[in-house]
C-alpha cells in the first residue's frame, strides 16, 4: 500500500478494487457474478457438435449445461480483449512464450512447457467443473 | 442479446483491471503458491471485500440475490485438490489464462486446449460423479453467518479486519 503504482501496473489493491466494483455493478445492473470455467465446459460441447451433434445430445451433462454462447461466454471474451486495450495502452504487452520463472528452472523448450501447460489446463479445468468453481 | 453485450462490455472492464494489477502473469500465480509474491492475493482478497460489501449492501436494499453454491465436501474437496494440481502445472486459472493470451504471453493458449479438452472430460465422467464425489457430504447452500446464526454485518467486520491484518504481514514482509 506504499505505492498506487508499481512502475507501469497499478498496485493489486487498487485494481483489486476496481475489479471488486465491476462485480458490484454486474450484480445489480443483471445479477451476473463472474466465473469462468461452465464456458469452457460449454465450448469443449459446442466443438464437439461439429463432429456429431448426436453424440453431444445423448450426454446428460450437456442437456444440463447446455453448449451455448450466454452471458458468462461474452464474458470471457471480454477478459481477453480487455487485458489486450490495458496491456497495449500502457506498453506493458509483451509476446513470451515461456515465462521466466519457468525458464529460470526448466530452461526454454516451448514443447515441455506446452505439455505441461495443457496437461495442467485439463486437469485444472476437471477440478474446477466438479468443484463447480 | 443485450445480456450478451453486457457480458463482454464487463468481461472487458474486468480483463482491463486484471492486466492492471499485474495478476495475469505465470510468475505472480506461481509467486504466491511458492509463498513468494503475494501480488494476486492482495487483488483477490481486495475484489472479494469490495465485492462483499456492495453486494450485501444491494440484497439488502433488495436490489440484488445471492449467488450461494450448494456446498458438497466431496466435490469441493475433490475438485479443489485437482484444481490445485492443475494450477500448479499451468500457472493460470481458467479466466487469467485468457487474459494472459491477451498481454501476449501465448503459453496461455496451451491452457486454453488443456481446459477444453478437461471441459469435455468432465462432461464424460460426470454420471460416474452424480453418484459419487457429488452427493459426498452435501451440506447444501450454507453461509457463514448462516452457520453462525448471526447477521451478515456482524461476519463483514471481522473478514474486513482479517484481511487488514493480513495486508499490512504482507507489506511488513515484503511478499
Amino acid at each position: 500500500m506504499r505505492q498506487l503504482r508499481d512502475g507501469n501496473y497499478w498496485s493489486p489493491y487498487l485494481a483489486g478494487a476496481f475489479a471488486g466494483l465491476v462485480l458490484v455493478l454486474s450484480v445489480f445492473m443483471t445479477g451476473n457474478y463472474f466465473g469462468a470455467s461452465t464456458s469452457f465446459a460449454r465450448s469443449a460441447g459446442l466443438i464437439e457438435q461439429i463432429f456429431s451433434a448426436e453424440r453431444v445430445a445423448r450426454i446428460e451433462y450437456f442437456t444440463k449445461t447446455t453448449p451455448k454462447i450466454d452471458w458468462q461466454w461474452m464474458f470471457v471474451i471480454g477478459i481477453l480483449i480487455g487485458s489486450f486495450i490495458a496491456a497495449k495502452i500502457s506498453g506493458t504487452y509483451k509476446a513470451q512464450t515461456i515465462p521466466d520463472m519457468w525458464q529460470e528452472k526448466f530452461g526454454s523448450n516451448v514443447a515441455l512447457r506446452g505439455t505441461v501447460a495443457f496437461i495442467g489446463g485439463t486437469v485444472a479445468m476437471f477440478g474446477a467443473r466438479l468443484a463447480d468453481g | 442479446m443485450s445480456e450478451l453485450v453486457y457480458g463482454i462490455v464487463t468481461g472487458i472492464l474486468f480483463g482491463f483491471f486484471l492486466q492492471r494489477g499485474k495478476v495475469l502473469r505465470y510468475d505472480k500465480q506461481i509467486g504466491a503458491l511458492r509463498l513468494l509474491d503475494m501480488t494476486i492475493v492482495k487483488f483477490m482478497f481486495t475484489a472479494i471485500l469490495v465485492g462483499t460489501v456492495g453486494i450485501y449492501l444491494l440484497t439488502d436494499l433488495g436490489l440484488a440475490k445471492l449467488s450461494v453454491k450448494s456446498t458438497i465436501l466431496g466435490a469441493t474437496i475433490g475438485g479443489g485438490l485437482l484444481f490445485g494440481i492443475g494450477w500448479g502445472l499451468l500457472g493460470y486459472c481458467p479466466g487469467t489464462a485468457i487474459g494472459a493470451i491477451g498481454e501476449g504471453r501465448w503459453d496461455g493458449v496451451w491452457g486454453v486446449l488443456g481446459m477444453l479438452v478437461g471441459g469435455a472430460l468432465y462432461a464424460e465422467a460426470y454420471p460416474w460423479m452424480k453418484q459419487s464425489l457429488l452427493i459426498w457430504g452435501d451440506l447444501g447452500k450454507i453461509t457463514l453467518p448462516g452457520v453462525l446464526h448471526v447477521n451478515h454485518w456482524v461476519v463483514i467486520p471481522v473478514f474486513i479486519l482479517a484481511g487488514a491484518g493480513l495486508f499490512l504481514f504482507f507489506e511488513k514482509k515484503n511478499l
